[in-house]
């Protein structure tokens, strides 16, 4: 019976957070490939905003009828802001803490102006769930973990399986690897630094902004502004998590989103403990997730520094030294 | 054939930084300014209109030193790790709990009135240190970044704070919105003046205090000794994770004091509410990197960034919206970082091309 109770709750939970942490999970894929290549991409909270408003703005002004056209031309928005930030820091080689801060300001505030005039017009073009079989509906575990958007799956197993594949298994991966670790070694063996990077940096903006248009086309759905809430710079933490690895990334992401719905459980299903309603409780769940964010990145190095060797948790050698061939 | 080439300055002269640096934000101003004609608006009858609302009356001017003090607390807690080259990206957290930890003192504590505000001081300052407490240790001991603990620990704070106004410390009365309580006890007034309290005179102390730790004292001299080389910084013995700690404590103590003088200083702020933090983190990081580690430029930028905010807020009734202030802030930014970057390089006539490749 109670373990009956506690399975409920815990698949409710997991059915709650999977598509909570879709965002992030792509943000965050595209924070590491950015990242991969060496480039300290901050703008994300930026990117999700712009890709979130162009979505909306795709459905309720273009007249596009298609979910997934939508997300495109959110993430073509977003991809093109990402172009913008590539070419300061890597053609200028601006400072990349500076010139990643002013895409995730400047995204905001961008949205946020273009979705002015939209607040809380609700969202009808939106992905419809998959259903695999109904014969699986009668299984709570099954029904949990299959009944999702086609986004979820993408996010979840396609996108994360090809991402590992293009970089561990392929010798282009291998090449875009070392331009993040080395990029003097790569321009020696041939590897265009230049291109790499920009290349990267855009694709990375553009799964970023791909996030923000699932938000609007699926999980709020409606436009607000501030919408990525701070999603984009939990993003950058998941990425130090998951230490590079896609599928690590992505188990990062997916325990933020539970946190996240422990919150929204707690407030929806009224849990009241003595001396902490479940308005403060919801409040105390909601610093959660930054805060156990904040852990999982002291984890690794509290280990590394305290002789448990964990493998490979470091970061790409040269994320954000901006490369010059004159200066080795 | 004579060809220009750029040429890498090996030592980067600060005062020429600091012009490229302006010269960028600048450039991306008018570069703005051409977006906005673009889209049908006119700039010069904005910056008109702006210039009207700050000079026309005293209550403009005021206004704008009003919102210069907060901004200016949390850029010289920005400015002061720039010169460790750390990002506190987290100020405008630490603004938040020193605001939390003082409103906490002044609602609660029965005491005279001075006796109050040097509580709610006290409280304001270890709150904003206490903030960043966990990522100083974690950088200077783990080497953990600074950026992402930082400016994570800013939603806890902007959480914590709505808990408060919501939850336990809320305001029941009949007018109150959402709020905490207010404090009794507020900060003497400038005379002469209709809204300034003495709050304005802290970052200018603060930022005078540090352009002389960083011209004459033996500490200042070892912080940047740190943040040219850290390295060589140990080997001339001076222990850099327990300095960079203090530094960084340093930080956030100036940007929760922020926060205390803010609530005790600013009139109609006496609460702790939603639009209490109104961004000043991010104004303050947009001041302290234009600024750049010079704490007098950083007062000169302070007054500006202010003028543009308080312009900002003003034009809102004027089909402006705040949300361009923040775009503005990003493209500023930008601008920022490219003639960082420009300030290295210099134009050179490449005519010895030659005799450059066999010197080398």
């Amino acid at each position: 019976m109670i373990l009956g109770l506690v399975e409920g709750a815990l698949l409710s939970l997991i059915k709650v957070a999977i598509p909570a942490s879709t965002v992030v999970v792509l943000a965050a894929l595209g924070v590491m490939l950015s990242e991969r290549v060496g480039v300290l991409n901050l703008g994300g909270e930026g990117l999700i905003g712009i890709g979130a408003v162009y979505a909306v703005i795709a459905v309720t002004e273009w007249g596009v009828t298609s979910p997934w056209v939508s997300m495109l031309v959110g993430m073509i928005a977003a991809a093109l802001a990402g172009a913008f930030f590539a070419v300061v820091v890597v053609v200028f080689r601006a400072n990349q803490v500076l010139a990643g801060l002013a895409l995730a300001i400047g995204g905001i505030g961008l949205s946020n102006q273009l979705g002015m005039n939209r607040n809380g017009t609700p969202i009808t073009t939106l992905f419809s769930e998959v259903n695999p079989g109904d014969k699986f509906t009668s299984n709570a575990v099954m029904e949990t973990f299959l009944f999702h958007d086609p986004v979820v799956y993408v996010a979840y197993i396609l996108l994360p399986a090809a991402l590992w594949f293009l970089l561990f298994r392929t010798r282009h991966g291998m090449n875009m690897r070392a331009v993040g670790e080395n990029p003097a070694a790569a321009d020696a063996a041939g590897v265009s630094v230049l291109w790499a990077r920009l290349g990267y940096t855009v694709a990375g903006s553009a799964l970023a902004g791909a996030g923000g248009a699932y938000m609007v086309l699926s999980f709020t759905p409606m436009w607000a502004p501030d919408i990525a809430r701070g999603r984009g710079w939990v993003a950058l933490a998941v990425v130090i998590f998951g230490a590079w690895r896609p599928f690590r990334v992505v188990a990062g992401a997916l325990l933020y989103g539970a946190m996240i719905s422990l919150g929204m459980t707690a407030q929806a299903r009224n849990w009241n403990l003595p001396f902490f309603g479940a308005r403060d409780l919801s409040f105390f769940l909601s610093m959660i997730p930054y805060l156990v964010t904040i852990v999982a990145i002291l984890i690794p190095a509290g280990a590394a520094k305290l002789g448990r060797r964990i493998r490979s948790t470091s970061a790409p050698g040269g994320l954000a030294v901006p490369y010059s061939r004159e200066e080795r | 054939m004579k060809a220009f080439r750029l040429e890498r300055q090996l030592d980067l002269d600060p005062r020429r930084a600091a012009f490229y640096r302006i010269l960028g934000a600048l450039c991306a101003l008018v570069l703005s300014a051409l977006v906005l004609v673009a889209t049908g608006r006119n700039p010069v009858w904005i910056l008109g209109q702006a210039i009207d609302a700050i000079f026309s009356r005293q209550r403009g001017i005021e206004g704008v030193a009003l919102r210069a003090t907060p901004i200016l607390m949390t850029a010289l807690a920005v400015a002061l790790s720039l010169r460790l080259r750390i990002w506190n990206i987290g100020s405008g957290g630490q603004f938040l709990a020193g605001a939390f930890a003082a409103v906490g003192v002044g609602i609660n504590l029965d005491a005279p009135g001075w006796v109050v505000l040097f509580a709610m001081a006290a409280a304001g300052t270890l709150a904003g240190a206490a903030w960043i407490l966990v990522p100083a240790l974690a950088r200077a001991y783990w080497g953990v970044n600074e950026i992402i603990t930082t400016l994570l620990l800013n939603f806890v704070a902007v959480q914590l704070c709505a808990w408060a106004a919501l939850g336990f410390w809320r305001d029941e009365g009949a007018f109150a919105i959402q709020s905490t309580e207010s404090i009794k006890d507020t900060l003497p007034g400038i005379p002469g003046t209709e809204s300034l309290s003495i709050a304005l005179f802290f970052p200018l102390v603060i930022a005078g205090v540090l352009w002389w730790v960083f011209r004459s004292t033996r500490a200042g001299y070892e912080i940047d000794m740190i943040g040219g080389n850290p390295k060589a910084a140990a080997f001339a013995g001076i222990n850099v994770p327990r300095r960079m700690v203090a530094v960084m404590l340093v930080t956030g103590a100036i940007a929760g004091l922020g926060g205390m003088i803010q609530l005790a200083g600013s009139p109609g702020a006496q609460q702790l509410n939603a639009g209490f933090s109104a961004q000043y983190g991010l104004s303050g990081f947009i001041v302290a990197t234009i600024a750049a580690g010079s704490f007098l430029g950083l007062v000169v930028a302070g007054f500006l960034i202010a003028a543009m905010f308080f312009a900002g807020l003003v034009l809102q009734t004027r089909g402006l919206s705040v949300y361009i202030i923040l775009a503005l802030y990003g493209i500023i930014l930008i601008g920022v970082a490219v003639g960082e970057m420009a300030a290295r390089y210099r134009l050179v006539r490449a005519e010895s091309e030659v005799a450059v490749t066999r010197q080398t």
